[in-house]
């Protein structure tokens, strides 16, 4: 079996891991834009509650959290299928470190343009839609960027739930090949022209949406 | 009657007064500067007239209607009081024509071409009509003030407030800046500015008030204040500021 039909065996994989990584990508974002928001224009009452969303889902480990909703709520009799397991562990914990991405992000925007908006009239909702959130995504775009990356590495963990992706293939093939050196190098190969794709992808984002003037710290 | 009228106007923060009641009238196609030391409460002033700062004490009433009753409607009172700020406060994620058109479409409720229309005239008025489609990162200080300006008379406004509108620009952008303010009195746009600019004060045509420890201690031309006032305080604050603009 030659580097390149390994390569070709594990490209099985990639389809599920691009589609873990996008699926709990797109949760920590609609996750970390929700607190950031809620942050900004809720009621204040809700503020300790977002704090302690944050702080309990950046101190739990993946795996834990993973494993409590896949083999733990069958006990309660809510059975979880594994990528909605995925979203709900790896989607949610990376919703709370965006939210803490988005809340760096939002110290940027200029206290002066805020003002000025509300001296102009504007409702707190309209500050945040119109002023606030549209820069704080040009600012938080390298947090985000580091944030996905850590999505795709932590992807691997789906295979514990039986999720065949890339790192499930390797195994099941290094099992009947016993060629762990190659198989997994390939893994490595493949992970890494994700990381790659994925860059790229969010490069010409940054690129489009880029402002004289807005530059990321 | 007056188109601004100030009673009595008294703010403290932690028992300490930063307006001790403060008496102003601003009339139609007026331009009042307000000048005094640092901290004798001129900002305050202007944030109290569109409740950005909720006075303590005393009135305030636009045409008429009192603003500092409860239960007036804020926003539409803020919409109605364009305020320019010493440090431009332009939106960076703007163009500047954007920078314009956004409160007249979200606030004002206005489709995108008249919008666009509506801020393309003031963008003009101020010549800047060729640097629309710039980021405030792109044009200078100056520049940044007129964008500025052009956004608070884009609204319509009954006046039009500036804090320290020279203050963050070098003496020619100043300048700038004065010759707009003048050309807007001449439009008859009311204005009421807060400047420490002795050059800007000493150049606009109207009425300076002099502001000390959050009290009006005396109002009138440059030359009035220099010579005639009986404060001689006051006469030495003009005569100093006449020696040197």
């Amino acid at each position: 079996m030659s580097f390149l039909e390994i390569l070709a065996a594990l490209g099985r994989g990639v389809g599920n891991t691009a589609l873990v990584t996008l699926a709990c990508a797109t949760t920590g974002m609609a996750v970390g834009l929700a607190i950031a928001s809620l942050r900004r224009t809720g009621p204040r009452a809700l503020t300790p509650l977002l704090d302690a969303y944050v702080y309990v889902f950046r101190g739990v480990p993946l795996l834990v959290l993973l494993f409590l909703v896949y083999f733990g709520l069958p006990s309660l009799g809510l059975k979880v299928p594994p990528l909605l397991a995925m979203v709900l562990s790896l989607g949610l914990i990376a919703g709370a470190y965006l939210a803490e991405v988005f809340r760096g992000a939002l110290d940027l925007v200029d206290p002066s343009e805020i003002l000025a908006a509300k001296a102009m009239g504007m409702r707190p909702i309209q500050i945040f839609t119109l002023l606030e959130l549209p820069q704080m995504l040009r600012f938080a775009l390298p947090g985000i960027i580091n944030e996905f990356t850590t999505i795709l590495k932590y992807s691997p963990f789906a295979y514990t739930v039986g999720i065949p992706e890339i790192t499930k293939e390797a195994m099941t093939l290094a099992a009947t090949t016993l060629r762990g050196l190659e198989i997994y190098l390939a893994v490595g190969v493949l992970y890494f022209a994700l990381y790659r794709l994925f860059l790229l992808g969010l490069h010409r984002v940054e690129r489009h949406f880029r402002i004289p003037g807005i530059v990321p710290p | 009657m007056a188109l601004i009228e100030i009673r009595d106007l008294v703010k403290e923060y932690d028992g300490r007064q930063v307006l001790a009641g403060v008496n102003l009238d601003l009339c139609e196609g007026d331009l009042k500067v307000v000048m005094g030391p640092s901290g004798c409460g001129k900002t305050t002033l202007l944030r109290c007239l569109n409740r950005l700062v909720d006075p303590t004490s005393g009135s305030i009433r636009v045409r008429g209607e009192e603003v500092t009753r409860p239960g007036v409607d804020v926003r539409a009172l803020r919409q109605s009081i364009g305020f320019v700020f010493q440090q431009f406060a332009l939106y960076r994620h703007l163009t500047v024509l954007d920078n314009v058109t956004l409160g007249l479409r979200k606030l004002r409720g206005m489709g995108p071409a008249q919008a666009h229309e509506k801020a393309a005239y003031e963008l003009s008025r101020l010549d800047m009509a060729a640097h629309h489609d710039k980021y405030p990162a792109q044009i200078s200080g100056g520049q940044k003030q007129r964008v500025a300006s052009a956004r608070a008379l884009a609204m319509d406004p009954t006046v039009i407030v500036f804090d320290e509108p020279t203050s963050a620009l070098d003496p020619i952008m100043s300048r700038e800046v004065a010759s707009m303010i003048e050309r807007l009195n001449a439009d008859r746009v009311t204005m009421l500015c807060v400047t420490h600019d002795l050059q800007l004060a000493r150049h606009l045509p109207d009425r300076i008030v002099y502001l000390e420890q959050g009290r009006v201690r005396a109002e009138g031309s440059f030359a009035d204040l220099a010579q005639d006032c009986p404060d001689a305080q006051v006469r030495t604050f003009f005569q100093h500021a006449g020696a040197t603009a």
